[in-house]
Parts: C-alpha cells; sequence; structure tokens
C-alpha cells in the first residue's frame, strides 16, 4: 500500500466516524453553494427577462405624446392635445413612418357571459397590430374599413377570455363594455407580465373610432404610436415627426416643441441601466450569500479542524510526518467541500425550479453562478480546512497533545 | 553478557525560554538505559520527569547534550526522520489514553503502521489483533473506545503501543487516570510485557505503580537526584494485598 492509499483511507474513517461533524461542515458548503446559486440566477434571470420583453417590443417603435410636465407632484399638460388632424398628417405626409396608430385608453367595466371584469380598453387602428408585433390565436384583427364604420368589433387578451369566457372560444360572443354590446372577432396571442409587472393580456383592442364616438365622445387622442421603416431609420422618422407636427401645431421657431416622441430605443436605453442597476444589486445580494456562506464554512471548518489538534497531536507522537496530517487533512477538506459543493448545486437548481413552481417566474438556473457559487466554497472549504490542519501540523507534538 | 543500550544520554540539558525568563528543565542528564530494562521515573510536578520522557521520546530536542536511541544520535535528526525514529522505535502511551474516537479498538491499534514506511508490515489486521491479545482484549477487538471503561482504554492505548514491535515503550502517568484496582492491572501488564522482553520507561508520581519497576530515577529540580535498582518490587498480589490494608 502506498503512504497516499493508507492516508486516504484514514480520511475517510475519520469523516465516517464523525458522522455529525462531517454532516455539518457539508451543510455549510451545501447552503451557501445553493445560495449563491439562486441569488445570482434570479437576478441573471429577472435581467434577461425584462430585456426580452422589452425587445419584443420591436426596436422601431415610436410613441407620440402631448409635452407634459411634471409641476408640483402632477403632470400637466403643456401643448395642444393631440387629434385626428395630426394624425391625419402624419398618414398623408410621412415617408420614415409606415405604420400609425392612434390610441385611445379607457378603463372600463367589462361584462360577458361568465363574468365581468375592469379592463382597460385600446381604441387603435388596424396597423396596432403590426406595430406592437401583436399576434392572433383565434378568428382576425380588425381592417380599416371597420375603423371607418366605427364597428362595435373587440379582440381581447387571454386574461379577459379567462375571467370572462371561462377559457371557452369567445369569437362571435357578444361582451358588454360601459353597457354598450361588442361582438369579439379575435384573440391576442398570450404575452404574460409585462416589464412593470403588469398584465399585458389584460387587454381589450377595438377600433379608435368605435371608442370615441360610443365610449369616449372626445376627440383626443392619448398617443400616436407609429414604427419607423428599419430601426436604422428611427432617427429620421423622429426628425420628420417632428417637423410635420410642429407645422400642424404653427409653432413658431423660438417655440419649444408640444409634443414629445420617445422611440423604442431610448426605452431600451433606459430600462438597460436601470437592469443594470437591478444586476449591481442582485451581484451585491449574490456577494453577501457568498461571504455569508464562506463565513459559515471557514467557521465549521476552524472549529472542527482546532477541535482536532489533540489528534494531530497524537498521530504525531505515534510517528506521523508533518505531511501524512497535512495530506489526510487535504483529502478530508477536498471530499467534504466537493460533495457539500455538488449537493448545493443540485439543490440550487431545485430552488430555482421550486420558485418557478410557486410564482410562475422562471429562473434560468446560469451556469455562472454554479461556477461562482461552486468554485469559491469549495476554495473556501479547502482553504480553511487545510490551513488550521497545517497551523497544527507544524505546531511541536508536545503543544499539540497539551492542546485543550 | 553485555545487554544492548537502548537509551544513552550525555550531559542532556533543556533549556525553556519564555520571553526574558529561562527556564533551566533539565541538567546535564547522564543516563543509560539497557535492553529489557524496566524504568519508573519519579519526580515532584516541575522536576523535569515529562521533559526528560518527551526527549527521549523524541517529541522535543534537547537544547545541548547528546541523545543516542538505539545507536543512533537524534538530537541531530530533522522533523521527518524524528516522525520516523518515533514511529518506529518508541511507543507511546498517554495518561488520557488518546485513542480516536468513535472508532474501533482494532482500527486504532493499527494507526501507527498506517505512519510505517519501512514496509515490513503487511497485514495490519493481525498485528494489530495480536497485540490486543497480548494486553487481554481479545474479546473487545471490534469495540469501539467510547464503549470500553478506561482501564481498557489504557489497554488499547498499549496495544497500539506494541502494535509494530517498538524498541521501547514509554508512558506518561499511564495510571493517572485509573482507579487503583485498574492502575494495579495496568502496572502488572507492564510488569508481563517486560518479562516478555520489552523495554519501558514509565513516568508515575504514585509510588506503588513505580514498584513494580526494576529500577527508580528519582528527579528534582532537572537533576537526577537517586538512580537505584528496586529491590523489594511489588507484584499484582502484593499490591492487591496492600490495597486492601489501606481501604
Amino acid at each position: 500500500m502506498t503512504q497516499f492509499f493508507k492516508l486516504f483511507k484514514v480520511a475517510f474513517q475519520a469523516i465516517n466516524k464523525n458522522r455529525s461533524r462531517s454532516l455539518l461542515t457539508m451543510l455549510g458548503i451545501i447552503i451557501g453553494v445553493a445560495a449563491v446559486i439562486m441569488t445570482i440566477s434570479a437576478g441573471e434571470g429577472a435581467s434577461k427577462q425584462v430585456r426580452d420583453q422589452i425587445s419584443g417590443l420591436g426596436s422601431n417603435l415610436m410613441m407620440i405624446r402631448t409635452k407634459t410636465e411634471h409641476r408640483a407632484g402632477v403632470n400637466v399638460r403643456m401643448g395642444r392635445p393631440l387629434d385626428k388632424h395630426d394624425y391625419e398628417i402624419l398618414k398623408k405626409n410621412a415617408v420614415w413612418m409606415p405604420q400609425l396608430s392612434p390610441l385611445v385608453a379607457l378603463g372600463a367595466q367589462v361584462i360577458g357571459p361568465d363574468g365581468n371584469k375592469s379592463s382597460t380598453i385600446y381604441g387603435v387602428s388596424s396597423a396596432y397590430f403590426n406595430i406592437l408585433n401583436r399576434d392572433i390565436v383565434l378568428g382576425k384583427t380588425f381592417t380599416d374599413e371597420d375603423v371607418k364604420t366605427a364597428n362595435k368589433i373587440c379582440v381581447i387578451g387571454e386574461t379577459i377570455r379567462e375571467e370572462l369566457f371561462s377559457g371557452r372560444d369567445p369569437v362571435g360572443s357578444q361582451i358588454r363594455i360601459n353597457k354598450v354590446p361588442f361582438t369579439v372577432i379575435g384573440l391576442l396571442t398570450a404575452q404574460g407580465q409585462g416589464v412593470m409587472g403588469q398584465d399585458q393580456d389584460d387587454i381589450i383592442i377595438a377600433p379608435y373610432t368605435t371608442i370615441q364616438n360610443r365610449l369616449y365622445g372626445g376627440t383626443e387622442y392619448n398617443m400616436i404610436m407609429a414604427s419607423a421603416t428599419s430601426e436604422n431609420a428611427i432617427d429620421d422618422a423622429k426628425f420628420e415627426a417632428t417637423i410635420l407636427l410642429r407645422e400642424a401645431h404653427k409653432l413658431l421657431p423660438d417655440q419649444d416643441d408640444d409634443f414629445d416622441i420617445t422611440t423604442q430605443l431610448e426605452i431600451q436605453e433606459v430600462s438597460g441601466s436601470v437592469m443594470n442597476i437591478l444586476t449591481i444589486l442582485l451581484g451585491a445580494i449574490g456577494s453577501i450569500s457568498l461571504i455569508v456562506g464562506g463565513v459559515g464554512i471557514m467557521n465549521i471548518m476552524l472549529v472542527s479542524v482546532t477541535e482536532r489538534t489533540r489528534e494531530i497531536g497524537t498521530r504525531l507522537a505515534i510517528g506521523a510526518r508533518e505531511s501524512d496530517i497535512l495530506t489526510q487533512f487535504l483529502i478530508e477538506a477536498i471530499s467534504l467541500s466537493l460533495v457539500g459543493g455538488i449537493i448545493g448545486i443540485i439543490l440550487g437548481i431545485l430552488g430555482n425550479q421550486l420558485v418557478y413552481k410557486l410564482t410562475n417566474f422562471i429562473i434560468p438556473t446560469s451556469v455562472s453562478s454554479i461556477l461562482i457559487g461552486f468554485g469559491f466554497s469549495v476554495f473556501v472549504g479547502v482553504a480553511f480546512g487545510y490551513f488550521p490542519a497545517r497551523k497544527a501540523a507544524k505546531l511541536n507534538p508536545i503543544d499539540a497533545l497539551r492542546y485543550e | 553478557m553485555t545487554l544492548k543500550k537502548v537509551i544513552e544520554t550525555k550531559k542532556l540539558s533543556r533549556i525553556f525560554k519564555n520571553g526574558d525568563i529561562e527556564v533551566q528543565a533539565l541538567t546535564d542528564i547522564d543516563l543509560v538505559i539497557e535492553e529489557g530494562e524496566f524504568v519508573a521515573i519519579m519526580g515532584a510536578s516541575g522536576s523535569g520527569k515529562s521533559t526528560l520522557l518527551h526527549i527521549i521520546g523524541c517529541l522535543d530536542r534537547p537544547t545541548s547534550g547528546a541523545y543516542d536511541l538505539g545507536g543512533i544520535r537524534v538530537n541531530t535528526l530533522n522533523k521527518n526522520e524524528l516522525a520516523d525514529i518515533r514511529n518506529q522505535k518508541i511507543g507511546f502511551i498517554f495518561q488520557s489514553y488518546n485513542l480516536l474516537s468513535r472508532t474501533t479498538a482494532l482500527e486504532n491499534v493499527e494507526l501507527p503502521l498506517v505512519y510505517d514506511r519501512t514496509g515490513k508490515f503487511s497485514n495490519y489486521e493481525k498485528l494489530a489483533k495480536k497485540a490486543l491479545e497480548q494486553v487481554g482484549l481479545a474479546d473487545r477487538i471490534y469495540h469501539k473506545t467510547n464503549e470500553l471503561s478506561g482501564g481498557q482504554q489504557q489497554r488499547v492505548a498499549i496495544a497500539r503501543a506494541l502494535v509494530n514491535n517498538p524498541a521501547l515503550i514509554l508512558a506518561d502517568e499511564p495510571t493517572g487516570n485509573l482507579d487503583s484496582k485498574n492502575s494495579i492491572d495496568i502496572a502488572d501488564l507492564f510488569v508481563r510485557l517486560n518479562n516478555e522482553g520489552k523495554t519501558i520507561i514509565i513516568i508515575t508520581h504514585e509510588e506503588e505503580i513505580a514498584k513494580f519497576a526494576k529500577r527508580m530515577i528519582y528527579l528534582r529540580d532537572g537533576r537526577i537526584l537517586t538512580d537505584e535498582i528496586i529491590k523489594n518490587r511489588s507484584t499484582k498480589e502484593s499490591a492487591l494485598k496492600e490495597l486492601e490494608i489501606t481501604t
């Protein structure tokens, strides 16, 4: 038998004989690894989800709104409201914005055959579906003709179908929006939660003309949505819209714009920086759990090795070399750290699954979190199993034997 | 007939330095112990007997003087060589047994063989069983240390000291944690081992135990005060009788 093999046996004997100590040591590592995997994965999962949703809206989206200013805590509208006149000027003259749709939003009580709900009704043109990349799973969208005639038809989202039709096929049925009957002609593809956590399927879309004529009564738009010909054309489109609207509003050169144009790129930039903050925050939480886990591992390793100083003394007295002691403790520390680390990885992945089951929030376990958590914990475990043992092995055997 | 010298020291001194304070623990110890001897070292606490045992046991090095163990000058050896000497030449017995807890008697006794680098032992289990038989624990081989009484644990420790057939058995207060009856049993065990040819040195402050030995060395203030052959050696029977009278 080689010396190493003999020491391997001794190390495993020691682990086996002191099961509770070994389990506690592993527990420190298990919790450390699992905590790191779960926090880092949650962070990466959240930022990925937000990024996906924002870019899913299409990067050539533009939103034109009346200028508002924040004064004394309230948003005050500064300019002329956008209306049919602006929309038609843009529609007739714009070359960089082939798709345009007004948007009139209205909160309303909706009643269906199986229930009722307060929801938001969006009045738009048929171009809306292209601008926002929203698809229909059942039925169809409305046409320009429907808009022109202010037809009482609507397209609903998945949440509305659940609440009002108990999940049945709603196409052809009638719902009442603020007591006005509308025929459902289509069902939108489900999109899930939005960037801000709002339900993107709790939505009813109808021709804006119908909303204005039958429900709202006003002529103003909340905004005009447009999509530029391409992502690269977005600056040209923005410039074009600015010129056309300034002319339409008869603004003098020294007057400021009385409208705001927000592009999807700008939203992405803003939310990108928000996400960076979120990532840093979650990284900080991850680091803290890493440190907490590390300190836990450190403690148990230090304590268990210190506790064994007398044992080390005995081994030295009966003829163990310093290197024999070191090899044994290194084997013990590596074995416990590796096994604990692997259990920790499994628990971390299961934990992510559990979070998904409980909250529907998908957390893809990130490879980097496994590497960071496992690597750090095993490093700490081995280092703090090794160095106290080294200290003890270097002791004069007499001092080690007398150690209390 | 000349017997082999197991231990020979010349002007052995040990000084402990603790900051500016120097403590002369041993001064000019000249000592020869031959094969087959059974020596008891006595002395008050602080007399240097533990220090002497540690140096003899290669756990400590003398500050000056020469120490030969079985013809090897050990005070110039390095750490690893000392560890090997401890492993091959010396069997240690401690006051508090120093066994591995929750481990069987057999595994404890096998331990010195684990650190053997000469490769001259092959069947660890057989050797360990033989050593346990020698100390009368043949029926406790698979008992864990925490399932054994103090006297039995000390026997396991003695078996561990015997297992690789060292030149010298060193016992540091081997009966210090035992009651009188068990102490006598352990002392008697040493006598039997000595009769089988083992060279044994024990430290004790109990005169009754020391009287089982053949030779008694009395230390005071780091010097050998007396060194004489014990004329009226105790036996198990005489010691037990005396125990009855005193109680």
